[in-house]
């Protein structure tokens, strides 16, 4: 629009100025907290990224293909979850591959739908979260679900101080990026992502795309459910907690535009640190739960106003 | 958004969605008042009264929501308004209600300016900002409450506005209805309401038709944000009692109602009389599942599935390719149905 680019110039140079003083108090946070740089501490940063990370990729190529968002991942997790446990008695590696393809089955279904018929994913994700926890709640009606054994164990393992969840977070995100950027699929996930005009008219298949989009990120999901389910030792509706929008802000942290086309899940890793190194700098100097989410959400604000105006400004 | 379709299935699909909810609620009225038939026990008044109750509490937060909708954004920070004003009612009105109510009304309007004045000022997507403040606006709850649910003991609020009037309603579940009547008529008879149903079908043109824009988006959001945040207060109000994160089923269902209540995702479509009949069809659907003793997940099944339902109706594609098949249909049938 031709008006108040001034005003928006004005935001942006005030929200830079804020993200340096921000940074500063970051940092004389940082070493003024006593036990913040200590390896015990990285590790507990890192460590807590895992199953958000891992969720946050899935959302990531999901805000990629201009679907915005799902809001039931933190749902299909805990549905994954219980699956994976509940099948556990088939074997570990059996049950593994299971939980992935119901995953992106559950995937499918929806990006299909969002994709192909153009149903509004907000609506279409939240419709689907619905339908999963009937669902399992008939299935398994309500009840926890445990392991029959211990097999599952080795993804509990901390090998180099470090659990199972961040490996897999850094492989998925390694296998995602490759998937995004050196495939055709990935390319077309950007083109539509971009223009979902342009896609059509270039003959692409976009229910096709659409199912794989949200397949790929509710298979990465799953992935993160059986972390879930193992770490828990048992699975309920009760894991699905607030992944969901704690997934979103890392995702937006990282600078992936919602209206779809840019973004990359290597910065969206990044934003899952920032958002994991603060609130690990908030309660370490003891501010409660609540100021820490409270922050996180400016955060979001922050990032989402600043990567607007700077995407903006590059334009014109 | 995307390019003009033929009209007539413009049309089909608007009578379609704004049918939606009166069709639905006779089936219900008549699923309700036909329960002896195949169940041993009738519906009764109080049933109906206890519909409105939980009526009250979705259908002012569906209202805010839908006002975003129709106006061609999307509020997803309603709930965390819901959340805010809750609380600040339980803890500011220990000793007044009314400050408590005006605390949380007073949140609810500044909440709607700051979303509203960022989107407009900044021209940016609804979404990922409402997200933001969402968020945000779950941890201010929780820095207020402390982290856990906080007791209202001022009781005789809430038994006040929960007593029975003409057996049906009360106190509360009848502000409500006045909202809902106020905002209907706001809608049908005030250039703001046509103005805000232009926003959401044609932004473009209603800008060229001289629409006030940016005041107008910055209203809808006060809207959103006072509705929700009067909703939260007569809630904790109601429960004397305010928790710090409701979760995401309080959005779910308002949701389900907006989409119920005969708004079209794409924008410019949809009215408060019909949002508040689709929150009624919502309660008086749990209130039949309850009395028939239904396992709670029967619900769920049947919530997102409608939800399903009235999303692909919505979907602009599926119609797109519903069209192609049907030619195809018609070609290989031979007959004469080109046009």
């Amino acid at each position: 629009m031709s008006r108040s680019l001034p005003t928006q110039r004005i935001a942006l140079r005030a929200l830079q100025v804020l993200g340096v003083i921000a940074v500063i108090v970051l940092l004389v946070g940082m070493f003024t907290t006593k036990g913040f740089f200590s390896a015990h501490n990285a590790r507990a940063i890192v460590s807590s990224t895992g199953f958000v990370g891992i969720v946050a990729v899935g959302m990531t190529l999901i805000m990629i293909s201009g679907a915005f968002v799902s809001l039931s991942l933190g749902t299909t997790a805990a549905v994954t979850a219980i699956f994976f446990v509940y099948t556990l008695k088939f074997g570990v590696g059996a049950a593994i591959v299971l939980t992935i393809l119901l995953g992106a089955l559950i995937g499918a279904v929806q990006g299909v739908m969002i994709g192909g018929w153009g149903a509004n994913p907000i609506i279409l994700t939240i419709a689907a979260g619905t339908i999963q926890t009937g669902v399992t709640v008939a299935i398994t009606e309500g009840q926890s679900v445990s392991p029959p054994s211990g097999a599952y164990s080795f993804l509990n393992a901390t090998p180099i101080g470090l659990p199972v969840s961040v490996y897999v977070l850094v492989g998925t995100v390694i296998v995602t990026e490759l998937i995004m950027r050196r495939t055709t699929f990935g390319r077309r996930v950007y083109m539509v992502g971009e223009s979902r005009a342009a896609g059509r008219a270039a003959g692409l298949p976009l229910g096709a795309i659409g199912a794989g989009v949200f397949a790929l990120a509710c298979a990465v999901t799953a992935i993160a459910g059986i972390l879930l389910g193992a770490y828990n030792q048992s699975a309920s509706l009760l894991l699905d907690t607030t992944l969901t929008y704690d997934a979103i802000g890392a995702t937006l942290v990282g600078g992936a535009a919602i209206a779809g086309g840019r973004g990359a899940v290597w910065r969206t890793l990044l934003g899952a640190i920032a958002i994991s190194a603060i609130t690990d700098l908030l309660l370490l100097r003891g501010y409660s739960t609540g100021v820490q989410i409270l922050v996180k959400g400016l955060l979001v604000l922050a990032v989402v106003l600043a990567v607007h105006l700077q995407t903006r400004e590059r334009r014109t | 958004m995307s390019g003009r379709r033929p009209l007539r299935g413009h049309r089909l699909r608007r009578t379609v969605q704004a049918g939606l909810p009166v069709v639905l609620l006779i089936l219900l009225a008549l699923a309700l008042l036909g329960l002896p038939l195949y169940h041993d026990e009738g519906v009764s008044v109080f049933d109906i009264f206890n519909s409105f109750q939980s009526w009250a509490a979705v259908a002012l937060l569906a209202l805010g929501i839908g006002t975003t909708v129709i106006a061609g954004e999307f509020d997803l920070a309603a709930v965390g308004t819901f959340a805010l004003s809750a609380m600040l009612a339980v803890t500011l009105g220990g000793s007044s209600p009314i400050l408590g109510l005006l605390a949380a009304l007073g949140a609810g309007l500044i909440v709607g300016l700051i979303q509203g004045l960022i989107v407009t000022r900044f021209d940016i997507n609804s979404v990922p900002v409402t997200v933001g403040t969402y968020i945000a606006l779950l941890g201010l709850t929780n820095v207020i409450s402390g982290g856990d649910s906080v007791a209202y003991d001022n009781y005789s609020v809430g038994l006040w506005l929960d007593q029975t009037i003409a057996g049906f309603f009360s106190p509360r579940s009848l502000v409500t209805i006045a909202v809902v009547l106020l905002a209907a008529a706001v809608f049908t008879w005030t250039r703001f309401g046509r103005d805000v149903r232009a926003l959401g079908g044609d932004r473009r043109a209603a800008r060229t038709a001289g629409v006030r824009v940016d005041r107008n988006l910055v209203g809808v959001f006060v809207v959103s944000g006072l509705c929700a945040s009067l909703g939260g207060a007569l809630q904790a109000f109601s429960l004397a009692t305010a928790t710090p994160d409701p979760g995401t089923g309080p959005l779910i269902v308002a949701v389900t109602a907006v989409l119920l209540g005969g708004v079209s995702l794409a924008g410019g479509q949809g009215g408060a009389i019909g949002i508040a009949l689709g929150a009624l069809v919502l309660q008086l659907l749990e209130q039949l599942f309850t009395i028939l003793a239904t396992p709670a997940y029967v619900a769920n099944l049947v919530l997102g599935g409608l939800l399903v339902v009235v999303v692909a109706i919505d979907a602009p594609d599926l119609r797109r390719r519903l069209i192609v098949v049907r030619a195809r249909v018609a070609d290989r049938g031979g007959g004469g149905a080109g046009d």
